[in-house]
């Protein structure tokens, strides 16, 4: 796959991860746009002590993460995917956290939460790194 | 004879570790993020530490005001205001907190609406559990008070949070009797009472909670989406139904 088609992949990526992570930012802040539906889970984890890093929401976080890869493929330079790939696989790390305590502490699967850290945060760690190592398409 | 393209030559060494180097400080920033949000946590995520904090006059919001079974307020009341809820979900507990004390003072306290409680629990057990002895609370007429506290108290979901010691906490503190309040709540009556609002809630295709109808004297009950639980949102709502 050419730097290019890579390069538009980890946009597109990232623009997904934007619309995730700026809709579980906005029902952090709206709680009452929600409903609790038959599944549970979303109002649970959103509302559990785990939605919180020190004061500041785990979805704003990372849709202020999402923006920093957004920002950095915009910039396009060797150290720009180096730092995309590096923020990808930290988030990558961070997202493995999130789906334990889901599993494991909160006991409630927020759907949201799980496209994001096993879908978009995977898939955008696989391209950042595999366009870190593709050497760059000339200008 | 074609130009053969050559494949692209492979990361430098440097770029590998760069990449290297970048990948594993990241992770480990994040790590020690995780770390040290555990620690400065203190563990109050477990569900099992959850206690029952009863405060002083629990249910206060609807000291003198008519309650029959599942409907709270004046029987003359023209406009009905049915409230779809599941006594676990997090939602319901913040309107219970935002939303209901204004329309109980500004509506149900004149006599203007009565609100009727339709409990589901399609949540898990415990919402199984509170919703019975909530509906057995108000063969004694505090209804509204016992789903008020019990809402107080709301623990994690299924984590067993609706144990018998908070059942009797909450009757205790009601004036309620506690033997009288588990054997409603295991009769046949609460049985079909609660089985009753579960099926009137699949007849009206309800998807989650809180759901909300407004009903004006006999007429068909009509669904309402609040856009929040300000009391400005209800104030629209109702005010339209009284009017007409």
């Amino acid at each position: 796959m050419s730097d290019r088609t890579l390069r538009l992949c980890v946009a597109v990526t990232t623009l997904f991860g934007v619309a995730v992570a700026g809709y579980l930012t906005y029902v952090h802040y709206r709680p009452d746009s929600l409903i609790c539906t038959g599944g549970g889970g979303c109002e649970t984890v959103q509302e559990s002590a785990y939605a919180d890093l020190f004061g500041v929401p785990v979805a704003l976080l990372g849709l202020g993460a999402y923006l920093t890869v957004l920002a950095l493929v915009a910039w396009d330079t060797e150290l720009a995917r180096t730092l995309a790939a590096a923020v990808a696989l930290g988030g990558l790390a961070f997202a493995g956290y999130l789906v334990a305590l889901q599993a494991f502490v909160i006991d409630a699967w927020c759907v949201w939460c799980l496209v994001n850290d096993l879908a978009i945060v995977p898939l955008l760690a696989v391209l950042t790194v595999w366009r870190a190592l593709v050497p760059r398409t000339p200008v | 004879m074609p130009p053969v393209k050559s494949p692209p030559p492979p990361a430098p060494a440097s770029s590998r570790r760069n990449l290297l180097l970048a990948a594993g400080g990241a992770v480990l920033v994040v790590g020690a993020v995780i770390v040290a949000s555990l620690v400065f946590r203190g563990g109050d995520g477990d569900a099992s530490e959850t206690t029952a904090t009863i405060p002083g006059g629990a249910g206060a919001l609807f000291a003198g005001i008519p309650q029959d079974g599942a409907v709270l307020g004046s029987p003359e009341a023209e406009v009905t205001m049915i409230q779809f809820e599941d006594l676990q979900c997090p939602v319901c507990k913040t309107y219970q907190a935002e939303g209901l004390p204004g329309i109980v003072e500004e509506y149900v306290r004149p006599g203007r609406v009565k609100l009727r409680f339709a409990g589901l629990a399609f949540i898990g057990p415990d919402s199984e559990k509170a919703l019975l002895h909530v509906i057995a609370a108000g063969e004694q007429g505090k209804l509204w008070q016992f789903a008020d506290t019990l809402y107080a108290n709301q623990g994690d979901e299924n984590s067993g949070w609706v144990t018998n010691e908070l059942l009797e906490g909450v009757s205790g503190e009601l004036a309620l009797d506690y033997d009288t309040l588990a054997a409603d709540a295991d009769s046949t009556a609460v049985l079909d009472q609660a089985n009753a609002m579960a099926t009137e809630a699949e007849e009206r295709e309800v998807p989650g909670t809180p759901w909300f109808y407004v009903q004006v004297g006999d007429g068909e009950p009509y669904e309402v989406r609040p856009g929040s639980f300000a009391i400005e949102e209800f104030r629209e709502i109702l005010d339209d139904a009284l009017a007409g």
